[in-house]
């Protein structure tokens, strides 16, 4: 089949499975996270079209698309507005335990991750341990045959929607602190286990901070050998890094500035898109884009020809997130006094008053404050430009 | 995905990258710099044996029929190496518009010649005042019994004192509803009764003239391109000529962070390498990053132009721009993080630095050209590669 062919296939699914409430979650997203409940339903809808894990090798429920198509795909659906996906089992647990889980494992959570019956959040940060994460001390301590868990995690993103956390525990103290570290999976229900909600800067709840209290956790739930969970993980930053395409998102985030600078007025009479001071604003972050987005598909050449990412996915992570947050501060500049408007119920699907300001500004005050995230997480900015300084210039 | 070097065009990036790291130290080409000429007559002849000059003309005209993507890779290697020879002026613009455009008895006269760097040539296309818009013309050229009669002066003619003949920019017409209509392009040999030249050096080492047309009647055979619609030459030509920069500037950025890095390496202060601080290295890190997204646009404008995209000329605004801005970053933080010896005359950094000075503001600063990207991304969005 034609990429051109797979693409009309693509667009005809979504034009007809979309239903308006989860097209409209999916306009109304603030942050990487759309409504929940419309997620969990355009979830279950990709479920039973077979598509909704393009990235797992097909013999474990993936589709067998060819790279490109599974391009085709996200990009067909950023485009179509649908919300995007949860990512922590989908994008981060399942193709881990398909590389290190028992046979087990994989038969009890493969399945149940991509019905949508399991809902994963990742139990990685600590109040003491971001950036440097292996001097975590959340501890798991071996008692017969089960963990016993003390500690807490936290920016745990949905963790309240969640009935499953995998994460990293300390079960050692000697040695090198990566040395100590072991990966396990852990049920939400568990006694013990108490979930406490963080309120973010725009007034919703996106990340929790998770706490153990004596939470026993069967041995059997070690993914890795004991000891072994840091190169799990390490694994598991990988597929959160390469995993990303930025150029759609800046592509949309073009058009919304696009559309707003065409029907909103700048000081002086005309429209924001015929002043010229804030014309040359755009074309300067819309020039990094473009210079993005060729080198997403250098990227994509070197994983076509076999290759890796290697360091490209760092410079990707770095430039893709600064460059979306030049996108939201041109869209405050234009919208200013709209943007103030705080009207969260506004923004759930299905809301039916009436909004106050124009439709194209609903969203712009908490995609701004949101998106100053997207540099911290996923390993920060800094934590990149580490990493670049190291594996790649070798200082 | 769209960038696949041939088997040829590898060899070419091989063996460019091999006969100047073996031939073309920074020393000899300071000492070329100091010489009358300014550049080696001697590398030169290599580079036209080699079949550099060649490589990007059509085979008809006894070229390798390469396109940007050849001159990419070329200027890539000449950017690198701080190459002085003239190959942007005499090869790029002045080989590039006689052959799209030049009259046949012009052509055969002077093509094989400049090919074979037997002959050299300039294009005088700017103005005093207006450097930034090459359609100020006042320059005049009017129609005689047998041709043209030109008068004016023309500015900054890059190798005017190399050049054994030149293409001129004159007005022969109104200016039109478009400010670059009514120019027309003229070859002119040197010998010419009434042309003049003042010459000098720039700060990158090369040489330039002011060039005075007094009186200078031409043929009709002198006329380069169409009567009065010079451009329609002459802006594929700008196109190959900003890839051809650009390249340089890219190959001179990647120079600039390998001599950072190791120098950072090397030197010691308060006990330590001063390469261990994490400012240093986040600075050369956000060097790194404005030079592969400027390798990236490159590549694509290079590929886009030789395929004929819709938005070539929206990406070569693009790269252009990205010039500007990470040739500065990147030479401002290699000479900031050298410290003292960057500011030297001795040391190569400076060089570099000077020479992406000049790439950064020649044929269109970075505003120029960001402004010209808002106009043509109105007029069409980036097709998906």
């Amino acid at each position: 089949m034609t990429d051109n062919v797979f693409r009309s296939d693509v667009r005809a699914f979504l034009a007809e499975s979309l239903t308006p409430d989860i097209k409209r979650a999916g306009e109304l997203m603030t942050s990487v996270f759309a409504d929940f409940d419309a997620t969990m339903e355009w979830h279950r809808i990709l479920y039973a079209k077979g598509w909704v894990a393009p990235d797992w090798p097909e013999e474990y429920g993936g589709t067998g698309w060819t790279l490109s198509q599974r391009y085709i795909f996200q990009e067909e659906c950023k485009l179509a507005n649908a919300p995007a996906l949860f990512a922590m089992g989908l994008q981060m647990l399942g193709p881990m335990l398909i590389r290190y889980g028992t046979a087990e494992q994989k038969k009890y959570y493969l399945p149940r991750m991509l019905s949508g019956e399991d809902v994963w959040c990742q139990g990685y940060s600590e109040p003491g341990a971001g950036s440097d994460l292996a001097s975590l001390i959340t501890a798991a301590v071996r008692d017969g045959d089960d963990y016993i868990i003390n500690g807490s995690k936290i920016w745990t993103s949905y963790a309240q929607h969640s009935n499953k956390i995998f994460c990293l525990v300390r079960t050692a103290k000697e040695g090198k602190p990566q040395a100590g570290i072991s990966f396990i999976l852990v049920d939400m229900d568990t006694k013990g286990l108490s979930v406490e909600p963080i309120v973010g800067l725009d007034g919703t709840v996106e990340q929790c901070q998770v706490y153990f209290d004596d939470v026993r956790v069967p041995a059997a739930n070690l993914v890795g050998a004991e000891n072994q969970g840091w190169d799990v993980a390490k694994s598991l930053l990988e597929f959160e890094r390469g995993g990303h395409n930025f150029t759609i998102d800046h592509k949309k985030q073009m058009a919304k500035i696009d559309h707003q600078a065409s029907t909103q007025r700048s000081a002086g009479g005309g429209l924001w898109k015929d002043n010229p001071v804030f014309a040359a604003k755009v074309a300067d972050v819309a020039v990094d884009a473009l210079a993005l987005e060729f080198t997403e598909l250098r990227v994509k050449g070197a994983f076509e020809a076999g290759g890796n990412a290697g360091a490209l996915s760092s410079l990707i992570k770095v430039m893709g997130t600064e460059i979306g947050q030049r996108f939201n501060e041109l869209s405050l500049e234009i919208m200013a006094e709209h943007a103030f408007v705080k009207q969260l119920d506004a923004l759930v699907p299905g809301f039916e008053g009436d909004a106050i300001g124009p439709s194209c500004g609903l969203t712009t005050m908490a995609e701004y404050i949101n998106n100053r995230a997207a540099t911290i997480y996923g390993g920060s900015a800094e934590i990149q430009r580490d990493i670049i300084a190291k594996r790649v210039l070798h200082l | 995905m769209f960038i696949e070097y041939s088997e040829e065009q590898n060899m070419l990036r091989d063996s460019a990258e091999r006969y100047l790291r073996d031939n073309y130290s920074f020393e000899s080409r300071q000492a070329a710099v100091k010489q009358a000429r300014g550049f080696d007559a001697d590398q030169w002849q290599t580079f036209a044996e080699l079949g550099w000059l060649a490589m990007t003309f059509k085979e008809e005209s006894d070229g390798f029929g390469g396109g940007a993507l050849e001159t990419m890779i070329l200027c890539e290697q000449f950017g690198k190496y701080l190459v002085l020879e003239p190959y942007l002026e005499s090869v790029v613009l002045v080989g590039g518009l006689v052959e799209a455009g030049a009259q046949p008895e012009i052509k055969q006269q002077y093509l094989s010649g400049l090919i074979a760097g037997e002959r050299q040539g300039a294009f005088a296309y700017l103005e005093e005042g207006a450097v930034a818009d090459p359609t100020f013309v006042q320059t005049t050229a009017e129609s005689s019994a047998d041709g043209f009669v030109l008068n004016g002066k023309k500015t900054v003619v890059l190798n005017g004192p190399e050049a054994d003949c030149f293409i001129v920019s004159a007005r022969t017409g109104a200016v039109g509803q478009d400010s670059s209509q009514g120019i027309s392009l003229f070859f002119i040999h040197k010998d010419t009764p009434g042309l003049s030249l003042t010459q000098y050096k720039t700060y990158d080492g090369r040489s330039a003239s002011e060039l005075q047309l007094e009186n200078v009647a031409v043929s009709d055979q002198a006329l380069v391109g169409e009567l009065h619609n010079g451009f329609a030459t002459a802006t594929p030509v700008f196109s190959r000529a900003m890839v051809a920069v650009c390249a340089e500037a890219v190959g001179a950025m990647d120079a600039l962070l390998a001599a950072t890095v190791d120098y950072t390496k090397q030197r010691k202060q308060f006990g330590q390498s001063i390469s261990g601080f994490q400012v240093l290295r986040h600075r050369m890190v956000d060097m790194f990053m404005e030079i592969e997204l400027t390798r990236s646009l490159l590549m694509a404008t290079a590929w886009k132009l030789d395929n004929h995209a819709a938005d070539a000329e929206l990406c070569v605004a693009a790269l252009k721009a990205k010039v500007g801005k990470a040739g500065r970053y990147v030479s401002h933080n290699a000479v900031q993080l050298h410290g003292g010896i960057g500011t030297t005359d001795e040391f190569s950094v400076g060089h570099y630095f000077k020479r992406l000075a000049v790439i950064g503001v020649m044929f269109g600063s970075r505003d120029s050209h960001l402004s010209r990207y808002s106009q043509l991304s109105t007029q069409l969005s980036v097709e998906p590669s």
